[in-house]
């Protein structure tokens, strides 16, 4: 046991490095090579003394280091300053926009990892009979039309055409919020069950040829029991480990669905932010979402051991 | 597993048989006579080549040359006229003429990104792999911070540095999808570097530039091969949605583009150049998907039956 | 005597992408109550399949029982609808299998596993299946067994997660028991213990026993009768003395004569295509060996002057732990090994997995760079070359490895496997003279030297390692480290390697250390033998000195484990 306490310290230590590297590639992007930002605030009539003051406000004047030391500081303290579009506070801009992401999100990714794996189960216990082939094409098939397209043409056709979603907008609370974000959540799932049924199946059938299934089989046990019983335990190690260090894309939401449907969550920030050059919020989202994906992984590492009796961490 | 052990002796002995009489076959040489014995795998390869004997051609200038050109009147339904066969666009353009330069954009991006990718890729995970120590660990932490980075921030920040283009599109692509490649390397020449046969070659006094590059990469090119399959679909879908975002190709036609439009065609029910797109990209992406499958079990015959 | 099971003209077939491929052919036998019957044969023999047959565990498709009865009390099990199959299964028919180490379902407890079969056939509630489950884990002589259920499969040892197969397999008191080469992953003494337990549980619950193996030694230690295999075909079936004394079929011969024995050395085996090929010829076992040994024992210095020196060998494996994961302790796998080996001389490493037999092999060639100590090669302490020099060295001193599959470059033809070596030092002048010699090399090794286009997965076990002789001879070497190089293969085709390693010795005058598990095999190639444990030598002397009077009490419990490959009632006869 304190071996393993050793790893989780030992891993946590080593997110330090890995939060330096994200912070300089963060700073190489946007500090180095995006040009003077200077330039694009103020436009062409700027005057240089204008320049000068803004270059001051912004801290651009510094040295290449200290502005590293900028954006190291910004992501251990979570003060990532205000936004040059709106002048919010960044902080408080992201604590408001995770709201409306995660009631997207959320019940999305947890109907479409229940119905991906219920279906792979499906698909695993018919393998090799005309069942598991029609739904593996089905899912090629999906897999290979572009996500913008199901946006459009759901969008289109279930709520503009025949009415049966809000076409876009948000509202905070319980339970209007429902009526926004139904059809977006139906997309979602639609759009991850391709994917993830081919995912979950691979990760299944990959424990049915193990030898200790030919064991469970001389036992006399049914095939039905061989798989949910035998098969499904092995495979929730994968599944589950996989399942967590989705989690951190969540927060972000689905950059595409909330732009489309103009819900005000994250990911329709992180356009709005593009599309205004507003780099203190690009820089605070891509640190904030690299810290969330390296925690998670973490916290995968951590679940492994839990869920995988063979696990002796290193 | 002893019944697949059985199954292969019997196909060992049955092989023994063959190669008494037949000609010697490399590994390559066995993994394609199975591939093109699976029909559907070869209707796939077909396909492929068909689009890029178009996206060639467009290329040379030959073939969509004057996508341009107005043809019609603005958004002329399809099947109407053999000159815009599939309809027009808002300035009048020929879809069909449109849908076959996407098809060059559409290749092109795919070939490009993944001759970035493959280099970084291999490179830095054969060498990983196959010196351990501070080269592996300084290795794992750089592909552990760019993929610590959501794929698509990456490929925002990229494409808002180098501006719009197509250049931008290969170069975003190429940059944030070599990390999966790079891993799987990585974890393949590991694997294969305390092989006996590696051991061997060191027994014989090879040194690390010749096991490295005469010994274990060509037995882990088939993942190259695989991953390019699958590249090319990913950049082929990744173009739709960096048109989206605005950071995509612009001043010629592509797919993105033309479904892009769709965005403000779809309320006036000018539904062909979406279609006309998506159809073009739907066959050729799920050509390249069971390409992939295919290329896996023929290379790969461990996995057969598994995915 | 009663039958318990009849197999009548059972013949099963797969279904390759090359065609249907009969994997057993019209094969028929008998295991009565209470008696064991071996079923031998090499791998693709069908074997194996007959007894997944039994089980009704033939994967469909590809496979397919095309004719025959099955035949369990009287019921044909062929025919039997598969609800009914699964309550025989596990229940009156139990089986175990080769791996061990798989055969378990890692993510539960061993207790549950074994409790899960009593819950499905003897209708008992948990607790009462987990009690019973501690008091089988007992039965099989597993220590502390009410703490042992608790465990995970990975918490134990090979020989004991076999112990908990055997336990799950009688749970129910099956009235026949199957084993599919239930002993061949593990260590000799450990085999010995789970082959006496099985004998035990058979006696007490007077089961039918089949016993599936490859392993002679171990068939004429346990079977009653034994029926032969030979490619999907059975050739006789006989009582096991019969067999060993009078078999008929020269196959069988072929079997029993290509096993080396413990207490014979001769100078060559007698090979199944011996038997095979010369019918008609009578066939004499050669003489024993000259012992050149005791020649040499003489310490004949000029005909055979020390080659290698091994002085305090050390090889040790860094343990990390704590936070910063630094170095903590040391593996120590070769702990100060000191030996000399003599020009000409083979000498033998016997020893149980993990002993350090491996690791030493590769030290010597500095493939693993030892920890301390010094090797002497021909009077140079090559410990203390530099890489170049080390490459050059090279040419003198070779190794070829077990797996005669991973052991190969797949992507590479024969011919550039050969020319590699050359390449490297410049042997031969120009492109036809090394080509020339590879040829020569094919041929040395009994090879077609028309083969050289070929890819390694053309050819089989046999070859492939008779492939990986001719690579190590192609640097004209003096000295050849064989690392388990036969323990991969067939018995019969082991005899064919075995026989041309000698042949070789002769011819080039080459110095060997074979290293090896199987003290058999060992005693049979070597004129001297290392006996190591825990990264030490217990044991060096002349190999009839060792396997006939060891001093040691490990060696002596080491041969004593050894199956003794002589039917129990010859064996009575004998002492009698």
């Amino acid at each position: 046991m304190s071996n393993n306490w050793n790893y989780i310290i030992r891993r946590i230590l080593y997110l330090i490095p890995v939060l330096l590297g994200v912070c300089f590639l963060v700073f190489i992007l946007f500090n180095v090579t995006a040009g003077d930002p200077v330039l694009m605030l103020l436009g062409k009539h700027g005057s240089p003394e204008q320049a000068a003051a803004l270059r001051e406000q912004l801290g651009l004047n510094q040295s290449w280091f200290m502005q590293y030391v900028d954006v190291v500081k910004s992501a251990f303290t979570f003060d990532f300053g205000r936004s040059w579009s709106t002048k919010q506070e960044i902080s408080s801009m992201i604590a408001h926009g995770a709201i409306p992401s995660l009631t997207l999100s959320l019940p999305a990714f947890f109907l479409s990892t229940v119905t991906s794996i219920l279906f792979a189960l499906l698909v695993a216990f018919y393998r090799g009979k005309g069942i598991d082939l029609f739904i593996r094409v089905t899912c090629i098939a999906m897999m290979s039309i572009s996500s913008l397209v199901y946006i459009l043409v759901f969008q289109y056709l279930l709520a503009y055409k025949w009415g049966l979603f809000e076409i876009s907008g948000y509202e905070f609370g319980f339970p209007n919020f429902i009526y926004y974000v139904l059809l977006p959540i139906i997309i979602w799932v639609i759009l991850s069950l391709g994917p993830d049924i081919r995912f979950y199946r691979t990760l299944i059938l990959d424990e049915i040829y193990q030898d200790y299934v030919r064991t469970a089989r001389a036992k006399g046990l049914t095939e039905k029991k061989i798989l949910f019983k035998h098969v499904l335990r092995n495979a929730m190690i994968p599944i589950v480990t996989y399942t967590v260090v989705q989690l951190p894309f969540l927060l972000l939401g689905a950059l595409l669905l909330e732009s489309f449907f103009s819900i005000p969550g994250l990911g329709g920030m992180t356009i709005n932010a593009l599309n205004s050059s507003d780099f203190p919020v690009l820089k605070a989202i891509t640190i904030l979402s690299a810290i969330a994906y390296i925690v998670f992984t973490l916290i995968q590492d951590i679940i492994y051991t839990i869920v995988d009796p063979r696990v002796k961490l290193q | 597993m002893l019944e697949q052990t059985a199954a292969e002796n019997m196909e060992a002995k049955l092989n023994d048989e063959i190669n008494t009489i037949g000609k010697s076959r490399s590994l390559w040489a066995d993994a394609w006579h199975r591939l093109v014995q699976d029909k559907i795998a070869v209707s796939c390869l077909i396909i492929v080549g068909l689009y890029a004997l178009v996206a060639l051609l467009s290329g040379l200038g030959l073939i969509a040359a004057d996508w341009s050109q107005e043809v019609g009147p603005s958004y002329a339904p399809p099947f109407e006229n053999w000159d815009y066969i599939l309809g027009t666009d808002l300035f009048g353009r020929s879809v069909l003429t449109k849908v076959i330069h996407g098809t060059q954009v559409a290749m092109s991006v795919g070939l490009v990104s993944s001759l970035i990718a493959i280099p970084i890729g291999v490179a830095l995970g054969a060498l990983a792999g196959y010196f351990g120590g501070w080269v592996d660990e300084v290795i794992v932490w750089f592909y552990t911070t760019v993929s610590s980075i959501p794929g698509i921030m990456l490929l925002m920040s990229i494409a808002f540095i180098l501006g719009k283009g197509i250049t931008t599109v290969y170069i975003a692509l190429g940059l944030t999808s070599w990390v999966g490649l790079c891993r799987l390397i990585r974890g393949e020449v590991m694997k294969h570097k305390n092989r006996e046969y590696v051991q061997a070659a060191s027994a014989i006094g090879a040194g690390h530039p010749r096991k490295l590059i005469k010994h274990i990469i060509p037995n882990v090119t088939h993942i190259v091969i695989i991953f390019t399959s699958l590249q090319f679909q990913v950049a082929i879908k990744s173009e739709v949605i960096l048109s989206y975002l605005g950071i995509g190709v612009s001043g010629q036609p592509s797919w993105g583009t033309m479904i892009d439009d769709a965005k403000l065609e779809l309320a006036r029910e000018v539904w062909w150049q979406l279609a006309g797109a998506t159809v073009a990209m739907f066959v050729v992406v799920l050509a390249f998907n069971i390409l992939g499958d295919a290329l896996r079990d023929a290379l790969d015959p461990k996995l057969k039956g598994k995915s | 005597m009663s039958d318990l099971l009849n197999i009548k003209n059972l013949s099963v077939d797969f279904n390759t992408p090359h065609g249907v491929v009969r994997a057993v052919n019209n094969v028929s036998f008998d295991v009565p109550m209470g008696k064991t019957i071996g079923l031998v044969g090499e791998s693709g023999s069908g074997k194996s399949v007959t007894s997944l047959a039994v089980m009704g565990l033939i994967p469909n498709p590809p496979g397919e029982i095309s004719e025959g009865q099955i035949l369990f009390e009287g019921k044909d099990l062929v025919t039997m609808p598969e609800a009914q199959m699964r309550k025989i299964r596990g229940n009156d028919i139990a089986m175990i299998f080769q791996e061990p180490m798989t055969s378990l379902n890692p993510v539960f407890k061993v207790g549950s596993q074994i409790a899960e079969v009593l819950m499905l056939h003897m209708g008992m509630n948990p607790k009462q299946a987990w009690e019973k489950s501690v008091d089988l884990l007992n039965q099989v002589g597993i220590p502390n067994p009410k703490a042992s259920a608790h465990k995970y499969p990975h918490e134990m040892s090979g020989g004991q997660k076999q112990r908990v197969m055997i336990a799950m397999a009688i749970a129910c008191e099956p009235k026949l028991l199957i084993c599919d080469e239930p002993t061949t992953a593990l260590d000799v003494t450990i085999q010995k213990q789970v082959i006496d337990l099985m004998f035990d549980l058979q006696d007490k619950y007077n089961m039918g026993m089949l016993f599936i193996t490859h392993d002679l030694g171990v068939i004429a230690d346990i079977a009653d009768d034994v029926v032969v295999m030979y490619r999907s075909n059975l050739v006789e079936k006989n009582t096991t003395k019969k067999i060993f004394t009078h078999a008929s079929h020269p196959y069988t011969k072929g079997l029993i004569a290509c096993r080396p024995a413990l207490d014979k050395n001769p100078t060559r085996l007698l090979t199944v295509s011996d038997f095979m090929d010369e019918n008609e010829k009578e066939l004499i076992v050669p003489p024993e060996r000259m012992k050149k040994v005791d020649k040499v024992y003489k310490f004949n210095e000029e005909e055979n002057p020390i080659l290698l020196e091994v002085k305090d060998l050390h090889v040790h494996f860094p343990l990390k732990g704590g936070i910063l994961g630094r170095t903590v302790d040391h593996f120590k796998a070769v702990n100060g090994v000191s030996f000399k080996l003599r020009k000409g001389m083979t000498l033998g490493l016997v020893g149980e997995s993990g002993c350090g037999k491996t690791t030493l092999g590769r030290a010597i060639l500095r493939l693993i760079e030892p920890t301390a100590g010094e090797v002497i090669y021909n009077g140079a302490n090559i410990t203390n070359l530099d890489k170049k020099q080390m490459r050059a060295m090279r040419s003198k001193m070779q190794i070829i490895f077990q797996d005669p599959y991973s052991s190969l470059n797949p992507r590479m033809t024969i011919k550039d496997i050969l020319l590699e070596p050359m390449d490297l030092h410049n042997i031969g002048a120009n492109k036809k003279e090394k080509i020339e010699k590879a040829k020569w090399l094919m041929e040395k090794v009994g090879l077609n030297a028309d083969q050289l286009s070929r890819y390694p997965h053309e050819f089989s076990g046999g070859q492939r390692q008779r492939i990986c002789i001719a690579r190590a001879l192609a640097v004209s070497p003096d000295f050849i480290i064989c690392d388990e190089s036969v323990s991969a293969l067939d018995v019969s085709v082991q005899a064919q390697v075995l026989n041309l390693l000698l042949d070789l010795q002769e011819e080039f005058g080459l110095t060997y250390i074979f290293i090896s598990h199987d003290l058999s095999v060992v005693n049979f190639i070597s004129d001297e033998v290392a006996v190591m444990n825990k990264g030490e030598f217990v044991e060096l002397d002349k190999a009839n000195e060792v396997y006939l009077r060891p001093k040691q009490q490990y060696t002596q419990n080491l041969l004593s484990a050894i199956p003794k490959g002589i039917p129990k009632e010859l064996l009575a006869e004998q002492n009698s």
